[in-house]
């Protein structure tokens, strides 16, 4: 890990975290779902591609923004827990970096895809882990929810972040700034 | 139709209101300091007059700081039906975890207890005593001034390493894009439905149609993201911007006689609500 951040990391982080809020406040980034947790979520993705752009540190701070907009933002009583709203969205960054990082030398297309499925996935599974340790769902409302909006956001997720950071690739060739990798 | 695009008016982060008052002109530390010790002692306050007191108290800070009512209005009324279906549940399945009070009502699983409809009733007034409060605090403090102040309250954890300034200059910069990033989403979907583009017209239950919307606004909202973040580095390291240096700042806060005043009344009213035993 970095000593300090840099300031790519720092405007990355915050650019990506208006992103998340916005996602958040405009109600774009919910796709409704006929199930007990109404919705299914995109707003995960930022932490995502933080993660994979710029490290742990960023993926960690995007997703902290991230679970205290929703927190702030939450309508029902599961999403005003802070332990549900806020605790399970830290790891999504980071958990999307560590795949990313397994799966890079093997090939850098297969490593965003699974790294977005598997952060996609963490999400899921964390924030309805707590919801059960917090006594809002029983074990197998978990299950259905679980089935029902982690499969379809996972692969949403995963056509984003791929499209996502593959245009960036494309455009980031040539960074507008040449100093940023020696700071 | 064309309303549906106006996402720039609908969104209220950073509603600064200038009114010029009393609670504007605060140290903006001494603000937030006092604004969330009485969220705190709000939260933590279960009797009736204490929150009557906090209500009370909530709508004279409103009628201090200048603010017209409506912007304290606008962030419950879309949460009353939540509020009301949330007392509803409370009402009907809580009575067994508070079975200790003069019981109304017993038939079957349902229990009403005296203890049960404070629950309800205490938990619907507290939570639009803290949207009020926080909403005085947001719409009488700049965001410049919030993360400013949150970063000198959180300065002593500088002494174990955490990167207090840059975590708020993060918090900057994410606050400032939104409304940015909220204009360029309405110039795209302006332009995606000129050209055809179809938004929230297919039924909710055609669950991929209604992601399939969504993808030509993200995917180019995450590039418009990103390549104003290159823009923003750029422009920071031209200016010899470096991370973890010793900086001052253009403004700095100054805690007079009436900042004291001020917080000298929130801790009062903090302590009265979570230490004095109100008889009901």
């Amino acid at each position: 890990m970095k000593k300090t951040l840099t300031v790519r990391d720092i405007v990355i982080a915050g650019v990506l975290g208006a992103v998340a809020i916005l996602l958040g406040v405009t109600r774009l980034g919910y796709i409704p779902v006929p199930t007990a947790a109404g919705n299914a979520t995109i707003m995960h993705i930022p932490a995502i591609i933080g993660g994979i752009m710029q490290g742990p540190v960023v993926g960690l701070i995007v997703g902290a923004i991230f679970g205290i907009s929703s927190f702030l933002n939450a309508t029902v009583p599961l999403f005003k827990d802070p332990m549900v709203a806020i605790l399970p969205r830290l790891f999504i960054g980071v958990v999307a970096w560590l795949v990313y990082v397994g799966l890079r030398r093997r090939n850098e297309y297969v490593a965003i895809a699974v790294s977005a499925f598997i952060g996609t996935l963490t999400n899921t599974v964390l924030v309805l882990v707590m919801a059960v340790i917090r006594n809002y769902f029983t074990v197998g409302v978990a299950w259905t929810v679980g089935i029902t909006n982690g499969i379809p956001e996972a692969i949403v997720g995963t056509i984003i972040t791929l499209a996502v950071v593959l245009a960036w690739k494309q455009i980031g060739k040539n960074q507008k700034s040449k100093i940023s990798k020696d700071m | 139709m064309s309303s549906e695009f106006e996402i720039s008016k609908r969104i209220t982060i950073g509603q600064y209101v200038p009114t010029g008052s009393f609670i504007h002109r605060l140290d903006p530390r001494v603000k937030v300091f006092a604004f969330t010790i009485l969220v705190l002692a709000i939260a933590l306050n279960t009797s009736y007059i204490g929150n009557t007191i906090g209500l009370v108290l909530s709508l004279y800070l409103f009628w201090v700081s200048k603010i017209p009512i409506r912007y304290g209005l606008s962030g419950i009324i879309p949460a009353i039906p939540f509020i009301v279906i949330l007392a509803v549940l409370q009402l009907l399945f809580q009575g067994q975890l508070f079975s200790h009070g003069k019981v109304y009502v017993d038939y079957g699983f349902i229990l009403i207890t005296s203890e049960s409809i404070r629950l309800v009733v205490v938990s619907a007034v507290r939570f639009v005593e803290i949207i009020f409060l926080s909403s005085v605090l947001t719409l009488a403090t700049s965001t410049t001034e919030l993360t400013h102040s949150i970063q000198s309250l959180l300065s002593p954890l500088k002494k174990i390493k955490f990167p207090v300034h840059e975590i708020s200059l993060i918090t900057t910069i994410a606050i400032r894009f939104v409304p940015t990033f909220a204009i360029e989403m309405e110039k795209m979907m302006k332009a995606q439905a000129s050209r055809g583009a179809d938004f929230g017209t297919g039924g909710w239950w055609r669950i991929i149609q209604r992601t399939k919307e969504t993808f030509p606004i993200i995917i180019p909202l995450f590039n418009i993201a990103l390549s104003r973040a290159e823009d923003l580095i750029l422009a920071m390291e031209s200016r010899c911007y470096t991370p973890g240096g010793e900086r001052s700042s253009y403004t700095t806060y100054q805690i007079a006689a009436k900042d004291y005043l001020a917080l000298v009344t929130g801790l009062l009213f903090a302590i009265l609500l979570f230490a004095y035993p109100f008889p009901i």
